[in-house]
């Protein structure tokens, strides 16, 4: 089923539908939770509480948007609800939010786990979605609500404090 | 035209390397400047190093937990607030007896319903809200 199909049939009431909606982003929306958050079980909380409010507001759908940039506002404000009384971090004895591409070493990626870990939450998401969702600084501006200039800012910054983290242990090895 | 810094030029070259600036306008100042190039040449590998992963997505079904949770808010929009407006109703009509005098006690009342609701509903109505507002 389409997803346009399936918001109309919410829309009309029908609550089954918003089913299929919910098992083609979850896993989505878990991991995004997660780049936010870094904690799997507050993530599967604000993912949960996010499609409630997907549904609840689905009348207010905006149909220029596809449903998961829609859905992703509602994802954001309950992650960044949660942070406020956040749990204790899981442990870091392997990786949580990423996943290794052939050729790189579960060192390496434990590695910069670490260093995405010590990142504020918004800079983590912007982060994730800039590398691991491809998204352009105009898209990047839309998603965060903020300025383009603020994206490249935030950013740069965000590159530096992850190179610096870094430095002493990934990126030689990365030379070799 | 204002100087750029080797900060301003470092910024716009990741912005260059992400296709959001034209090359030329960097390559002048990055060819003199050694500092630029070593910072240059880390963050490259730092963007090597994150384009080699992705962002690791695990099997869940959430479905039951939000198919209950619809129906459990689906629930508490109407029925708690028809109770407390029952209440009040009462209260009102109670208080329209004629000769009684009822009391402060009876007249706070209405406060100690509201003052209920707010409990219930785990909001409180004196905090700011600085939350990000849902987008239209």
């Amino acid at each position: 089923m389409e997803d346009a199909e399936a918001i109309k049939r919410c829309q009309q009431g029908e609550r089954e539908v918003f089913r299929h909606l919910v098992e083609r982003y979850q896993k989505r929306a878990l991991a995004h939770g997660t780049a936010i958050l870094f904690n799997r079980n507050d993530a599967e909380d604000a993912v949960q509480e996010a499609f409630i409010d997907a549904f609840k507001a689905i009348g207010t759908f905006d149909t220029s948007r596809t449903f998961y940039q829609w859905f992703y506002v509602l994802l954001r404000n309950r992650c960044y609800k949660l942070t406020a009384k956040r749990r204790p971090t899981e442990s870091l004895d392997e990786a949580l939010l990423i996943t290794a591409q052939p050729g790189m070493s579960a060192e390496t990626t434990l590695g910069l786990e670490k260093a995405l870990h010590s990142l504020t939450c918004e800079e983590r998401e912007i982060v994730c979605l800039k590398y691991f969702d491809g998204l352009s600084y105009d898209e990047l501006a839309t998603h965060l609500q903020i300025p383009r200039g603020t994206v490249m800012s935030r950013l740069f910054n965000v590159r530096r404090r992850l190179q610096r983290k870094l430095s002493g242990t990934l990126v030689p090895e990365q030379e070799v | 035209m204002k100087e750029l810094s080797c900060e301003d030029v470092l910024m716009a070259q990741m912005a260059a390397a992400d296709g959001e600036v034209t090359e030329e306008q960097l390559a002048a100042h990055i060819a003199h400047c050694a500092d630029c190039q070593h910072e240059l040449k880390q963050l490259q590998t730092l963007d090597q190093l994150l384009t080699g992963h992705t962002l690791s997505e695990s099997s869940v079904d959430l479905w039951p937990a939000i198919e209950k949770g619809i129906a459990k808010r689906s629930a508490l929009t109407w029925r708690p607030f028809a109770l407390i407006g029952l209440l009040l109703i009462v209260h009102k009509l109670l208080e329209m007896l004629p000769a009684q005098d009822p009391g402060m006690m009876f007249k706070l009342v209405p406060l100690v319903i509201i003052a209920l609701l707010f409990v219930f509903i785990k909001e409180n109505p004196f905090r700011i809200n600085t939350e990000l507002v849902l987008e239209r």
